[in-house]
């Protein structure tokens, strides 16, 4: 397993982990030993659903400023 | 990485081969098929620059001189046709089919077969590009966008053109399928995704960019072909159809696209810089994160491109700050680039100075992207050579540089042999001052108002269109010395180590130089 620290059986990840790791592929940082246990914790379908909301979210929220500005 | 190996490479390697011109059809061998794709990538990359130069020569006084309008308008689209789908793209599938095996301790990649039709299909392709400047009416003349109503109303040229692109996107789709199915299913024991080095990361996120868009453009050109020739109106007026669609369907495609060409290039420079400051890459996650970031930012930004089309203010200022937003994965990749540098015992090897030279122009190319991307100011700008400059920083030093880079870095395992340190700096100096002297200029005669595509111009131009001619000359000269460089070090000179530069690492550094037929068919243990 990878570190120490860290469970040897890893729990899935809560639907808290998930956001945190996708709102950080958007800013494009992460401290490595966060992603590590993410790549453990989080599964592909998680990290696709969570993706796909987390990008609705932002272009939701990015139509709503910009009709809060011009509206 | 560690990686222990029980081969005995020295002894006993045979290359099962068939030898002469056959050996190069039928292979199925990764290292072939890269010399292939790489080889391909380097010719396409000159008939592009004589078409460029043709360019140049055209604008080097105002007025007409040397072409006629209707062909300088080929010619400018041409150069774009070529050098995104014949000269970029497929260099960074060499690199990719050099590289990844050896890479993530891989004995081939996983379709072999298929590996071979991929890069099979481009000659073709390209031969229908250039035999389209023969056909009556010349090539097609729309700009490499091939935006409509003029790609519905061109000659056989624009049909020649389709059929390429078609072709060339069939080969990217296959290429992206082998690439992803290669990463995901053939790592070596031991070799997690966090551990797979960033070139390999940023071809995997590459390889799904690829998947998601050449379907778009093959919808978008086939929809231009039934258009031309079957009674449809998707893009036209008068039959109920909407040209503005197009627009936003290539762009879908197009805007991708641009990361596709600058995301391989991101991984190449995250392995050179490694290793030339021999420090680790500071924060790799986050060189990921940020690549992924990217990627999928690149799919909301596409309406950038057609700010003066007309657009409701809503749709042009969500466009502006999801563009503007790009900035910051991109600041990330830069700002861990220099910390990777900092305090690094660093030396200034060609591989190492294309890297740099890739850092400091490609960012001056983000920052005119930035500038760009203020509607206000595109409104001002769109259609001028200060986009011309823009996409060609990002493209010719992002891009291009990286290529040349990679190039220098890995030959040395590719070949068995050094290249020539000094000729190879001489190539990376000239590049980089002439790279300069062709396009610094045109974001001055941009401001000013000068438009592109266009072969005539006002005489306030003159100067500035006068230097970038010469620059261009010295710049496509100078890859001659590349040329020479490469031949020269296929045949022979001072033996390659097999850990070629100290400070590197990584599996394909464990093999011997030059790299045997038949690597890792035990795959090595990475600890």
């Amino acid at each position: 397993m990878l570190m120490t620290g860290f469970d040897h059986t890893p729990r899935k990840a809560t639907p808290f982990q998930v956001a945190k790791a996708v709102l950080s592929a958007f800013i494009g940082i992460r401290k490595r030993a966060a992603h590590e246990h993410d790549t453990v914790t989080i599964s592909p379908v998680q990290a696709i659903i969570a993706g796909i909301i987390g990008a609705a979210i932002f272009v939701s929220s990015l139509i709503l400023l910009v009709r809060f500005i011009t509206g | 990485m560690d990686a222990a190996h029980a081969h005995g490479y020295g002894h006993g390697d045979h290359a099962h081969h068939p030898s002469g011109i056959l050996r190069w059809i039928q292979t199925t061998n990764h290292k072939d098929i890269g010399t292939l794709y790489l080889w391909f990538s380097f010719s396409m990359f000159l008939v592009g620059g004589v078409l460029a130069l043709m360019l140049r020569v055209e604008l080097f006084q105002p007025g007409l001189q040397v072409w006629r309008p209707e062909f300088f308008n080929q010619l400018t689209t041409m150069h774009g046709l070529i050098m995104v789908f014949g000269a970029i793209m497929p260099a960074f599938v060499g690199f990719a089919n050099w590289q990844i095996p050896m890479m993530i301790g891989a004995p081939d990649m996983a379709f072999a077969r298929m590996n071979n039709w991929s890069f099979w299909l481009l000659p073709p392709a390209a031969i229908l590009l250039v035999v389209s400047f023969f056909v009556p009416g010349g090539a097609t003349a729309a700009g490499w966008t091939v935006y409509a109503p003029l790609s519905t109303q061109m000659g056989p040229g624009m049909d020649l053109a389709i059929f390429a692109l078609h072709i060339m996107g069939a080969s990217s789709i296959m290429g992206s399928i082998n690439i992803i199915t290669t990463i995901l299913n053939m790592r070596a024991p031991g070799m997690t995704l966090m551990k797979m080095p960033l070139f390999v990361w940023t071809w995997l996120i590459t390889a799904y960019l690829l998947i998601a868009v050449m379907p778009v453009l093959a919808g978008a050109i086939t929809m231009i072909l039934t258009d031309r020739h079957f009674g449809t109106n998707f893009f036209n007026a008068a039959g109920g159809g909407d040209p503005v669609m197009f627009q936003h369907i290539f762009w879908f495609f197009g805007h991708p696209e641009v990361y596709i060409m600058i995301l391989p290039a991101f991984g190449i420079v995250s392995q050179i810089v490694p290793t030339f400051a021999r420090k680790p890459l500071f924060g790799y996650s986050s060189m990921v994160y940020a690549t992924s970031s990217i990627a999928i930012l690149s799919f909301i930004v596409w309406a950038h491109h057609m700010f003066t089309v007309g657009m409701p203010a809503t749709a042009q200022l969500f466009f502006m700050y999801a563009t503007m937003l790009i900035a910051v994965p991109t600041g990330v990749k830069v700002f861990n680039w220099i910390a990777t540098m900092w305090k690094g015992s660093m030396t200034f090897e060609t591989p190492m100075l294309f890297a740099c030279g890739f850092i400091f122009v490609f960012s001056m190319g983000g920052f005119t992207g930035l500038v760009l991307a203020i509607t206000p100011v595109d409104i001002q700008l769109q259609d001028t050579y200060y986009v011309v400059a823009h996409f060609h920083y990002v493209l010719v030093a992002g891009s291009l540089f990286a290529i040349f880079g990679g190039v220098y870095y890995w030959i040395p395992k590719w070949t068995g042999y050094m290249y020539d340190e000094t000729l190879g700096k001489w190539h990376f100096w000239l590049s980089m001052i002439f790279f300069n002297i062709t396009f610094f200029p045109m974001h001055f005669s941009g401001l000013a108002g000068m438009p592109r595509r266009i072969p005539d111009y006002a005489l306030q131009f003159a100067d500035f269109n006068m230097i970038s001619t010469v620059g261009a000359f010295g710049f496509g000269l100078s890859q001659l010395i590349f040329l020479w460089v490469v031949i020269k070090c296929i045949r022979g000179g001072q033996k390659a180590a097999d850990q070629t530069w100290e400070g590197a690492e990584g599996l394909e550094w464990t093999l011997p130089s030059p790299a045997p037929y038949h690597t890792f068919e035990t795959p090595p243990v990475v600890k």
